[in-house]
């Protein structure tokens, strides 16, 4: 199951990097030769890519995945704005917070951390599985939430998109 | 490493070896080579490593086989320069009148023994620069 996750990103990487060599499409030699090292590469790295990752494959992912986008770019521009004020004015509470998540596993832990930390004024510094915790670094603590209950105040809608992403 | 970045090498590692495979086999063809693509697909290797960590790398790494490997790519660079050895040494005689290897220039299958020549180099500077990374990181300890 492995091989073939691999294997399918590996070619459509190939065929985003190869396209073009007939019109708009491929030409037959690129296709064969994609398929070729695809498959060496998805062999080489079918015990990294990781069991689970076949889930993935899910179409119905891809649709979530695109929707996310817009939400995603939204809340970079609306902190980037408040990053700009914020180094205009210079008014800053700066300080790390521990964010509690409901979430279970790596993909999601990884979706929300990197959500977290593209959305400036916010910087995941670790995620704690064990823990079931992230800390956060964030320019502008709120007081009063110097301790907050969940992730809402940090990121917004993330977890929530980061949950249903990565389950 | 944490979890956030063993789970980000999962996704890309794959990724940096295609893109490593396109630009050995592109070398005739686009900016790139043997070298440069197989130091790209070495990035990946070192990339599993400094990830995962010696452990884990420990498991997956088989010195002989990337031995046997390096000095595979090695001797594919030579043969295909023999191969016009009734001219003259590193004469493409693929290129000239070779039965493949000689279609139409810009297709991935032109340019005689090129194309062979950037998969040994690749082959050959790939498991070269793991072998040696992984030997620097395998290093006793600190002391003596």
């Amino acid at each position: 199951m492995g091989f073939m996750v691999a294997f399918l990103f590996a070619y459509v990487l190939w065929l985003v990097l190869t396209a073009g060599t007939k019109g708009m499409l491929w030409n037959g030699q690129e296709l064969i030769a994609g398929l070729i090292f695809a498959a060496i590469v998805g062999y080489a790295t079918k015990d990294v890519i990781g069991e689970r990752a076949s889930r993935f494959l899910n179409p119905a992912k891809w649709i979530l995945g695109i929707a996310y986008a817009p939400v995603l770019f939204w809340g970079m521009v609306k902190a980037n704005l408040d990053v700009a004020y914020r180094v205009i004015t210079g008014k800053i509470r700066p300080g790390i917070v521990r964010v509690p998540v409901e979430l279970e596993n790596d993909a999601q832990y990884t979706i929300l951390a990197n959500s977290i930390t593209l959305t400036p004024g916010t910087l995941t510094i670790d995620a704690c599985p064990d823990e079931k915790a992230l800390y956060v670094h964030w320019i502008n603590i709120p007081p009063g939430l110097e301790r907050p209950e969940n992730s809402e105040p940090v990121s917004g809608p993330f977890e929530k998109w980061a949950r249903r992403l990565g389950e | 490493m944490g979890l956030i970045v063993k789970t980000s090498a999962r996704a890309i590692i794959p990724l940096i070896g295609i893109f490593g495979a396109y630009i050995v086999m592109h070398g005739h063809l686009t900016p790139g080579g043997g070298f440069q693509g197989g130091a790209t697909i070495a990035g990946a290797g070192i990339l599993f490593l400094v990830a995962f960590g010696l452990d884990e790398m420990r498991k997956h790494y088989n010195k002989n086989l990337y031995s046997a490997l390096e000095g595979i790519g090695g001797l594919a660079f030579l043969g295909a320069a023999m191969l016009g050895m009734g001219v003259a040494f590193f004469y493409n005689t693929l290129w000239h009148n070779g039965p493949f290897f000689n279609g139409k220039p810009g297709t991935l299958l032109s340019a005689g023994f090129l194309p062979i020549m950037n998969l040994a180099v690749g082959l050959k500077v790939f498991t070269g620069l793991v072998s040696a990374l992984t030997a620097i990181a395998l290093y006793r300890r600190w002391k003596s």
